[in-house]
């Protein structure tokens, strides 16, 4: 058949890049080598433009950032504009940021309450539910040059939630929300629902990085950088002189590139246990998980997954400074590419809604203190990835691949209780080379002509 | 407009208050960490709240939750982990330069201290063979005698960017 032997033709080269290698040859994750030409180069950039945000599911904020109608923020949905809003009848919807007359931004605050939306522009206005209500010059359109009913705000195609978490994708042909999170829902109740609900405090901060995106991805789960990129907090002595400290635990692969780990301190370590929440806390443990669930949260201070591709959540156990105690806080990360080596973070500060409001400021305080941009923890991070993407850029560097082995040849755990594969030993590269066997899998999938699975 | 003369500029205070934010800006710029902190009191609150862009009739943006939230706990931390050899964000260090301007006395709100002093900031950065960053906007500083030395009390730093867009705030405001 003449046609389809052109389309796998074309789709063949939508693979190959100008250095004559292709995407699959140089993204080896099985062996652990991952080219160095994957994270900086526009080339890639562009081809990860269309396959994966234009196609994968989002974050796009907590319900309780909005709670009441007419609540709207703005945020992206990938990299495109979006407003997230409730509308009139209470439901969260989300929409391209965009007047379908001419492109003008029709909301231009970060956050507002609104019951109609009014671009600047020409003065087409849309309801809170993205319908077009009135334009500009309306009579001096003829029969048939406009219909409304066809004019409302461009809506994202699919729009879900899971424990307050707003996500939304821009690909009709995207599976529901339900089947993209799979198996990771038993994770994400142990951290969102493990105390019968979190909620966002006050508004993300959001801060530019001269880096690829995917170097923060690729931090996020990894627990084995904490001893030398902080080594600073070593020497303070708010981090254990111990190579191995955060190595008690087990890092999880859910499939589909989500990832996750869980991190205990030595036994009997109060502190790295119930997530750092106050002890009373961890009977609700019991009440809103299932036994199992509750078990790893009552044993663990730490985690962090990702739910692929760029977002992420931290769940850690500090102390704010050099005399207090640690504490538990809960921190939601989102990248958000705004070029190959610039990348938009966004960080929110999640708390507890049943916890005690003495706990609840001293979390936010550990939190601010820690992380986000000008966070202890945090900004040493920064500095890695800028100097990691700086390196990258080279056509020498191009040639090379980035080592993720650890743990290449490590089995399984044959105890983990939950699903997905958990490795025993939160120190290894396991949950990072998922992550790129599903990048590879987007980027490449349906540009080899493979049905979406 | 009505000034109290002891605030007004060419007053005994307004040039003690002006000799104190210049050395202030000359301790931070020479990255003299621990006479920096030296000029705070004991219940520092060292304050940058996070900015929003909203319509004016919301007001100006600045929400509940902080980019710094410091105590003198947390501050003297801060300051402890730029003096060590691995606080890679400031290590090597970032070069700066504090330009501290429109300097107004005002009346404080707390008994305990002596006089609110308002300015504006212009800070330039610089690191290893990097370009330079910006960093603009206001600093509310309530400044109390102790000893005779006047110290801050509390800084609110009320910064003009929602979205930080330099990276980090690894530097001293």
């Amino acid at each position: 058949m003449p046609a389809s032997t052109t389309k796998s033709a074309i789709n063949a080269n939508a693979t190959l890049l100008s250095s004559g290698k292709r995407l699959e040859d140089i993204v080896r994750a099985e062996e652990g080598l991952i080219s160095r030409r994957i994270f900086a180069d526009p080339e890639v950039y562009n081809h990860e433009m269309e396959r994966i945000f234009g196609r994968a599911w989002f974050f796009l904020g907590h319900e309780s950032e909005i709670p009441e109608p007419g609540d709207l923020m703005t945020r992206p949905c990938g990299v495109d504009p979006a407003i997230v809003i409730r509308d009139d009848d209470g439901i969260v919807r989300a929409f391209l940021n965009s007047c379908r007359h001419r492109g003008m931004r029709v909301c231009r605050t970060d956050k507002d309450n609104a019951r109609f939306l009014r671009c600047p522009y020409h003065g087409w206005a849309y309801r809170n539910d993205g319908s077009l209500v009135s334009v500009a010059a309306e009579s001096h359109y003829g029969e048939g040059e406009l219909d409304k009913d066809d004019l409302g705000l461009i809506p994202v195609a699919k729009l879900g939630m899971y424990h307050g978490l707003i996500f939304a994708t821009w690909d009709p042909d995207a599976p529901s929300l339900e089947d993209w999170l799979g198996d990771l829902r038993w994770y994400l109740d142990i951290i969102f629902n493990r105390t019968g609900g979190v909620e966002v405090v006050g508004v993300p901060q959001i801060w530019d990085v001269e880096c690829s995106w995917k170097f923060a991805t690729d931090n996020f789960t990894d627990n084995f950088h904490v001893f030398s990129t902080h080594q600073s907090l070593v020497q303070l002595g708010m981090l254990p002189n111990d190579p191995d400290f955060a190595c008690h635990g087990h890092m999880v692969t859910v499939g589909d590139g989500h990832i996750l780990h869980f991190v205990q301190g030595e036994p009997g370590d109060e502190a790295m246990m119930g997530f750092g929440l106050p002890k009373d806390m961890w009977r609700l443990f019991d009440r809103h998980l299932d036994p199992a669930q509750a078990k790893i949260a009552r044993e663990h201070g730490i985690s962090a997954g990702t739910v692929w591709p760029n977002f992420h959540w931290l769940q850690l156990v500090s102390a704010g400074d050099m005399e207090s105690a640690s504490v538990g806080f809960l921190n939601l990360r989102m990248e958000m590419p705004l070029s190959p080596t610039r990348t938009r973070m966004y960080s929110w500060f999640l708390a507890d809604k049943a916890a005690p409001d003495d706990f609840k400021k001293t979390s936010y305080e550990t939190y601010v203190r820690t992380f986000g941009p000008a966070g202890i923890f945090d900004q040493d991070d920064m500095e890695n990835w800028e100097d990691c993407t700086a390196t990258a850029l080279g056509p020498a560097a191009k040639k090379h691949a980035f080592h993720h082995k650890m743990g290449l040849n490590r089995p399984p755990a044959s105890d983990w209780p939950g699903p997905g594969i958990g490795y025993a030993d939160s120190y290894g590269e396991m949950t990072q080379r998922s992550w790129y066997r599903q990048w590879r899998e987007m980027m490449t999938a349906e540009a080899n002509g493979k049905e979406r699975a | 407009m009505g000034v109290d003369a002891s605030f007004a500029p060419g007053s005994p205070l307004y040039s003690e208050v002006v000799q104190f934010l210049y050395e202030e800006a000359e301790i931070v710029d020479a990255s003299r960490y621990s006479d920096w902190l030296a000029l705070f009191t004991e219940d520092i609150r060292y304050w940058m709240p996070v900015r929003t862009t909203r319509h004016l009739a919301s007001g100006h943006g600045f929400e509940d939750v902080a980019l710094f939230d410091d105590n003198h706990a947390s501050l003297t931390t801060r300051v402890k982990r730029l003096e060590t050899d691995s606080a890679w964000a400031e290590t090597p260090p970032s070069r700066t330069r504090h330009y501290i301007t429109n300097i107004l006395l005002r009346a404080p709100e707390n008994k305990d201290d002596t006089v609110l002093a308002v300015a504006n900031f212009f800070i330039t950065r610089t690191r290893a063979d990097h370009g330079y960053q910006l960093f603009t906007g206001r600093r509310e500083d309530a400044l109390r005698r102790v000893g005779g030395e006047l110290k801050i009390a509390h800084r609110k730093i009320l910064i003009d960017q929602t979205v930080i867009t330099n990276t980090n705030l690894s530097i001293l405001f």
